[in-house]
């Protein structure tokens, strides 16, 4: 399968919908690609059309996102392609060019234009026992839930320093899930003082603020735990998960622990076809950089969402119109004043949107909860089994490696199939406690997930 | 142990799973299936230590089994983002 | 003024072995590396010990080919110090000699393997034909496709991502100084040698020296232009791809006498796939720009993968995980460039070709010439970088 295209989307959130929506309207011929089977992003993960679901995923918190998808699905001019994994974008004279694989097999596309909005995936977490079959990210245990219509478990325990986790738990409890316990690393004067910061800010965003207060009082109603100052340390089993254990030395029986620090961006794409990037300072990772349209440092190339920083559906949403907004500007199907004035509302929503964003991140901010949590014996990179140990004796070697990409040569942290993006934070946090410059990271790597090789060269 | 909760679906159908047969809901995800079926265990590592799956998005690569359906040749995927299919036989480690 | 007995520019695996060498004889050595030390094609390409006649020698035209094949005087060298190397390091440099093929599937391509076969015989390389049975009995997963390949059976591979490292390390331990993220800024003769000025970061340095070894690789042009020298190396990105870890299934170094590729299984499982198709090199302002990473072009990574599935069908079903360009030195004879440089006295080279299999070589001979050892022909001879010298005839 092949094609031509004036924009290719790669991601089916609400970012990637947003710009469909505006770029099919004016006309352009738009591809989406997604490795789900139906669009809708993590964020509206659709359960199969196999499957009936009787009000999946009510609330106000959904309706808007739910609305912009239905629209999403419905647009004529759109070539929606499920169940596609993009491995690589190659610049042309004349835009870019997207190596993917699906199930049925290679498939070449150009486009004039791109856009990444390949939104994020939770920040993984080391600790002693977590690579335990039962430790699981809390957004991975809520697609669950979400799409697969599976309660994962039976007893669960979450924890870590993101709010999502009370949404997690009281949709596991709706469900039918026992939820042991919510615990919070941070205490909760911490997560006040934050937010008295910038005490009215809250106020013009109530709705995130009234889900997480809805989550926890349905969770404090139902009696289930949630606590505050609780740091996790340890994940207790043989052969799978028994038991969540904590800094005060407290145990909690559990078959799924679902750890919640924040997210990183879903950024290789980019990173492999050689955009800037920048770090994210709290939780480790890279995102793009991007002009007022999107528009990464490589024409044609852009980006929105959480690919340009972990901020939020609402965000994401609105830079996936600035992106189309931008495309449509470049192509003269809008003059410059038109482009701007479409615009503009869109900033001044963003502006606020984004100064929420902030204070959400700080207030789940993981650094101090993670610190020192691996000990030597803790495995780092999941696919190549390399411990933190291991990485300390490769880092103090005579000539041993003083950045990251070198490190990950030395210790083989990072080459296994996730290509270091389960660990490359943590290898970059234990470089620099190390006194290293851990540098821009490991190098990404075409492609940007596993293929066949049978599948690349039909 | 893992519990369906759809309030309507298809009839089941039947994957081999290591040789025994799992039931499967039309649709749903590998991973799903396997989890379902209490089989929370994809792979042992480099000790030979249980691993599981973790990020349930497709990101960690944890899930990787290998899989075979009629008519297709064997592939090493990701359970999480696999749907199940008739006669889907699936090895993992 | 800080003096050395030897400057080496380049932490690469031939900058480091002789680093080690020239220390072990009580030389006062100063090795300095621009990034990391293996950050080059030395910590880049995929590994492989290949004795046997290049295939790209042979794509030429048999005059070039011919010229090229005294490279082969080096390869039986090769052989020795890469075993010499596993008895001092053992395991960790993951050095196999398990035995290596480079395989035909055409009658055109059989009777380039007998030309190939004739002329290693020449050099005392002993390489042995196989037919069909013959090579499906010692490589059964090669493709039932394959007609004939030649074995020879010091082959192998070794891991690139650690020797050049445990080199370095060797050559601190014997009182080499070795210092990364420090590039040489500028260079003058003096009386005896030469002064040098080191940069690394703000700091600046001068330090003396009386011999000077640039093993920098395909930067080897660019470090030439401070000795006002042109030192004919150019740079070709090379693309290589590792599979997943998988069960043991290729033994042996595989080549294709008529097609660009190399295979192998390193220690940890993974199969990986290279054997000469090209990265795109980043254009900068009048050259091309080595400090921009290389760009994979899809069409020739599919194009290797297919030769590798052609000739190993098992690895077809594998999941490739990476793809990566490693940066090579070529000449214009195809010949290394190792040895003293005749019009700057005290300045030695050593670029160009097949720098992981022949550096350990490069690095001895290197030393001991530059330790002032050497009696008759050190076996450089054939690679001396004066049989450029008419390059540099208008230099002043």
């Amino acid at each position: 399968m092949s094609g031509m295209f004036d924009l290719a989307i790669v991601g089916g959130g609400p970012a990637g919908q947003a710009a469909a929506e505006i770029a099919c309207a004016a006309g352009l011929s738009v591809v989406m690609l997604d490795e789900q089977p139906r669009m809708g992003g993590q964020i509206l993960r659709q359960p199969p059309r196999s499957l009936k679901v009787r009000d999946w995923l009510p609330g106000v918190t959904y309706r808007d996102l739910k609305a912009q998808l239905h629209r999403a699905e419905a647009l004529d001019g759109l070539d929606w392609r499920g169940g596609v994994s993009v491995l690589g974008l190659f610049p042309r004279p004349d835009g870019l060019r997207l190596l993917a694989s699906g199930r049925d097999g290679r498939q070449i596309l150009e486009a004039r234009h791109v856009l990444v909005a390949a939104g994020c995936y939770d920040m993984p977490v080391a600790f002693p026992g977590w690579t335990l079959p039962g430790v699981m990210s809390a957004g991975g245990v809520q697609a669950f839930i979400k799409s697969q219509q599976i309660v994962p478990g039976s007893r669960f325990v979450l924890s870590g320093t993101h709010p999502l986790q009370l949404l997690v738990a009281d949709q596991l409890r709706k469900a039918g899930a026992e939820v042991a316990a919510v615990h919070f690393a941070q205490s909760m004067a911490a997560m006040a003082g934050q937010v008295l910061r910038d005490p009215l800010l809250p106020l013009g965003h109530p709705r995130p603020f009234r889900d997480a207060a809805a989550a926890f009082a349905n969770l404090r109603r139902a009696g289930v735990p949630v606590r505050f100052g609780q740091r996790l340390v340890r994940a207790r089993g043989s052969e799978r998960l028994e038991a969540a254990e904590f800094a005060d030395g407290t145990t909690i029986a559990c078959d799924v622990l679902a750890t919640c620090y924040g997210f990183l961006p879903q950024a290789d794409l980019l990173r492999q076809a050689g955009c800037a990037m920048q770090r994210c300072a709290r939780t480790g990772g890279f995102a793009a950089k991007v002009d007022r349209w999107q528009c990464t440092s490589i024409a044609g190339l852009g980006a929105a969402g959480e690919t340009t920083g972990v901020a939020g559906a609402e965000v994401a949403l609105r830079e996936g119109r600035l992106a189309a907004i931008g495309v449509l500007l470049s192509d003269g199907l809008l003059s410059e004043s038109e482009a701007e004035g479409r615009a503009a509302p869109i900033r001044r929503e963003l502006g606020s949107l984004q100064r929420f964003a902030d204070l959400l991140a700080r207030i789940a901010d993981p650094r101090e909860a993670i610190a020192g949590l691996a000990d030597d014996a803790t495995i780092l990179c999941r696919c190549e089994d390399v411990t933190r140990g291991a990485l300390i004796r490769a880092i103090s070697a005579t000539a041993g490696p003083e950045d990251a990409s070198a490190l990950k040569l030395v210790s083989r942290a990072g080459m296994g199939v996730c290509q270091g993006r389960s660990c490359e934070h943590a290898v970059r946090a234990l470089l620099a406690e190390h006194g290293a410059a851990p540098g821009s990271g490991f190098t990404a790597r075409f492609p940007a997930r596993p293929v066949a090789i049978a599948d690349l060269i039909d | 142990m893992s519990r369906r909760v759809a309030s309507q679906h298809p009839g089941p159908i039947l994957i081999l799973v290591d040789g025994a047969e799992v039931i499967a809901l039309p649709g749903e995800m590998l991973a799903s299936a396997l989890l379902a079926a209490d089989k929370p265990v994809f792979r042992n590592d480099l000790e030979g230590k249980a691993r599981g799956m973790f990020c349930n998005m497709g990101t960690c690569g944890e899930c990787f089994v290998t899989v075979e359906v009629p008519g297709r040749p064997a592939r090493r995927l990701r359970a999480c983002l696999i749907p199940v299919e008739p006669g889907m036989k699936v090895q993992r480690g | 003024m800080n003096a050395v007995d030897v400057l080496i520019v380049g932490g690469g695996l031939t900058g480091c072995a002789t680093a080690w060498h020239l220390a072990e004889r009580g030389a006062r050595v100063l090795l300095i590396e621009a990034g990391e030390l293996n950050g080059g094609a030395s910590g880049q390409n995929a590994g492989s010990l290949h004795f046997q006649i290049e295939r790209r020698f042979l794509e030429n035209g048999p005059a070039l080919a011919d010229q090229a094949s005294r490279v082969l005087a080096l390869n039986r060298l090769a052989i020795e110090d890469w075993r010499i190397l596993d008895q001092q390091f053992g395991p960790a440099m993951e050095i196999v000699m398990h035995g290596g093929l480079m395989v035909a599937h055409s009658d055109a391509e059989v009777a380039l393997l007998e030309r190939k076969a004739a002329r290693e015989a020449e050099f005392g390389v002993p390489t042995e034909l196989l037919d069909a049975t013959g090579v499906a009995k010692i490589a059964p997963y090669l493709s039932p496709d394959i007609r004939a390949a030649a074995w020879l059976a010091d082959e192998g591979h070794a891991n690139p991502r650690t020797i050049t490292r445990l080199l370095a390390a060797r050559a601190i331990e014997s009182g080499a100084t070795v210092r990364s993220r420090t590039r040489l800024a500028d260079v003058s003769r003096s009386a005896r040698g030469f002064h040098l000025t080191l940069e690394s970061g703000e700091a600046r340095e001068q330090i003396r020296a009386d011999r000077v070894l640039l093993a920098t690789g395909a930067a080897t042009m660019a470090t030439g232009v401070l000795f006002n020298l042109h030192l004919p190396v150019f740079p070709a990105g090379l693309t290589m791809t590792a599979t997943e870890r998988t069960a043991p299934m290729i033994g042996h170094l595989v080549q294709h006498v008529g097609r660009r590729l190399s295979m192998k299984q390193t220690e940890s499982g993974n199969i990986l796939i290279g054997g000469g198709w090209a990265s795109k090199l980043q254009r900068g302002a009048t050259s091309f720009d080595l400090s921009c990473p290389a760009t994979i072009d899809p069409d020739a990574l599919q194009a290797n993968l297919r030769a590798a599935a052609d000739t190993v069908p098992g690895v077809a079903a594998l999941n490739i995980i990476r793809s990566w360009t490693g940066i090579v030195a070529l000449t214009a004879d195809q010949l290394p460039l190792v040895g003293a440089v005749s019009r700057a006295p005290g300045l030695y080279v050593a670029a160009g070709g097949s720098g992981f299999t022949l550096g350990p070589t490069f690095a001895r001979l290197l030393a001991a010439e530059m330790a002032g050892e050497r009696d008759g022909d050190s076996g450089l001879a054939l690679f001396s970088p004066d049989r450029f010298d008419h390059l540099n005839g208008f230099m002043g």
